[in-house]
């Protein structure tokens, strides 16, 4: 188990794990906007800059991301240098420039006591702030409905041709990790509406609630191995029918033995 | 999606019949398509990654990321202005006033007959030759606006 000390503080952190996790083991807040657990590390924000360093290293040190760096055993990190406080700003103060309205953004630049961006603020001001999180869960989902288009500047979250995504079942996934609500989407009883591509809702046989989109049950199901019947019924009827089984049978035991 | 809607799939699907199936086939089958199309055509995108396995997603992503590759029909010769640090200082800016007021396009825009389309580029990497103009395949170094339409023809010229 690699033993490293960040901040002062000695932490045990797990074989092939990222800095990071040790970091929040160690109770050490690192800024990150970029990094979720439904999802791989990334390394685009570039928010969770730390300094890394050794005892024999004669006080040089290297700068690396701690949500992409794997720990090593014997590694000093520094989280909150002047270096590392420095670089989050020019960090912040650039994506304050992107985003200068989005609450998330102005609030977390704040803290590092950017109040206005010193660039030239963005003329159409975005609430994108390009972390990929949207992309990256379409992929886990097994889409892939949108991606980032285009380069430099110009770069933006956008399914095929801009138009409504061929692939997209409307599960909300993108919309729901969003960290600035950029990705805007309408669900009604009958219809759901993101990236201008409209859904049919399925509605609970048991209770009558829209729980899913009628393209959702469809490619669940035809990934194999469970009934379309199951993705139906709601989540709620779902655990109702279990509780009630559950009490058929006897119940759990009151207490756990001991 | 319906704007080229008739678009001749045999050469694409010649292009296809040389690669694996495979998604590392991606970036060596679109640029055989920029080259047989003279740009990427929607359907034939939509049928690439149909048939490399590829989300269309991924491939609208690479082939709007490479400046190598169009989404709109391109001229049959391309003149390219080199507008890096050199080529700007030694005039590049009136080059392009040049290509212009001769053909009507700006940067980035076609001539109505599709011969020419006008593009800037970064570097060229041929600064001692500043400013440079790329037509079709021919490197005109040291290029003037005075002179700029003796090499404006179509291909390039020799």
């Amino acid at each position: 188990m690699p033993t490293l000390t960040i901040d002062g503080k000695t932490v045990h952190a797990e074989h092939g794990t990222f800095l990071l996790a040790a970091c929040r083991k160690a109770g050490i807040d690192v800024p990150t906007l970029c990094e979720h657990p439904a999802v791989e590390p990334y390394g685009g924000c570039r928010l969770c800059v730390v300094d890394v360093t050794r005892p024999e290293w004669d006080g040089w040190c290297k700068m690396v991301v701690a949500c992409l760096f794997p720990v090593e055993d014997g590694i000093v990190v520094h989280t909150r240098s002047q270096r590392v406080l420095d670089t989050r700003k020019v960090v912040l103060d650039l994506l304050l420039a992107r985003c200068p309205e989005t609450p998330l953004i102005r609030d977390l630049a704040a803290t590092y006591g950017i109040a206005t961006t010193s660039y030239v603020k963005n003329p159409v001001p975005t609430d994108c702030i390009l972390c990929g999180l949207c992309t990256r869960v379409c992929d886990t989902m097994g889409m892939s409905a949108i991606s980032s288009v285009d380069r430099g500047a110009g770069r933006e979250i956008a399914p095929p041709f801009r138009g409504p995504p061929p692939a997209c079942i409307g599960c909300l996934a993108c919309a729901e990790i969003c960290p600035t609500g950029f990705i805007k989407a309408e669900s009604g009883l009958r219809k759901r509406r993101i990236w201008e591509k409209d859904f049919d809702m399925l509605r609970c046989p048991e209770c009558g609630r829209s729980h899913i989109t009628v393209a959702q049950a469809d490619f669940f199901a035809g990934r194999g191995g469970v009934p379309r019947s199951y993705f139906e019924t709601c989540d709620v009827c779902k655990r109702a029918a279990l509780a009630a089984t559950a009490t058929r049978l006897g119940g759990p035991p009151a207490t756990p033995a001991r | 999606m319906s704007e080229h809607a008739c678009v001749d799939f045999k050469p694409v699907d010649a292009i296809l019949s040389r690669y694996p199936r495979e998604e590392p086939s991606l970036i060596q089958v679109l640029q055989d398509v920029q080259r047989a199309y003279n740009y990427l055509p929607c359907d034939v995108l939509t049928r690439v990654a149909g048939e490399l396995g590829v989300p269309l997603a991924k491939v609208f992503s690479v082939a709007t990321f490479y400046k190598a590759f169009a989404l709109t029909p391109q001229g049959r010769t391309i003149i390219k202005v080199c507008t890096g640090t050199a080529c700007h200082i030694r005039g590049a800016p009136q080059l392009i006033e040049e290509v212009q007021r001769r053909l009507g396009i700006g940067p980035g825009g076609t001539t109505e007959d599709m011969a020419f389309t006008l593009q800037t580029v970064n570097c060229v990497g041929a600064c001692a030759m500043a400013p440079v103009v790329i037509v079709g395949e021919k490197y005109v170094g040291a290029a003037k606006a005075t002179t700029l339409a003796t090499h404006l023809v179509q291909g390039g010229g020799e």
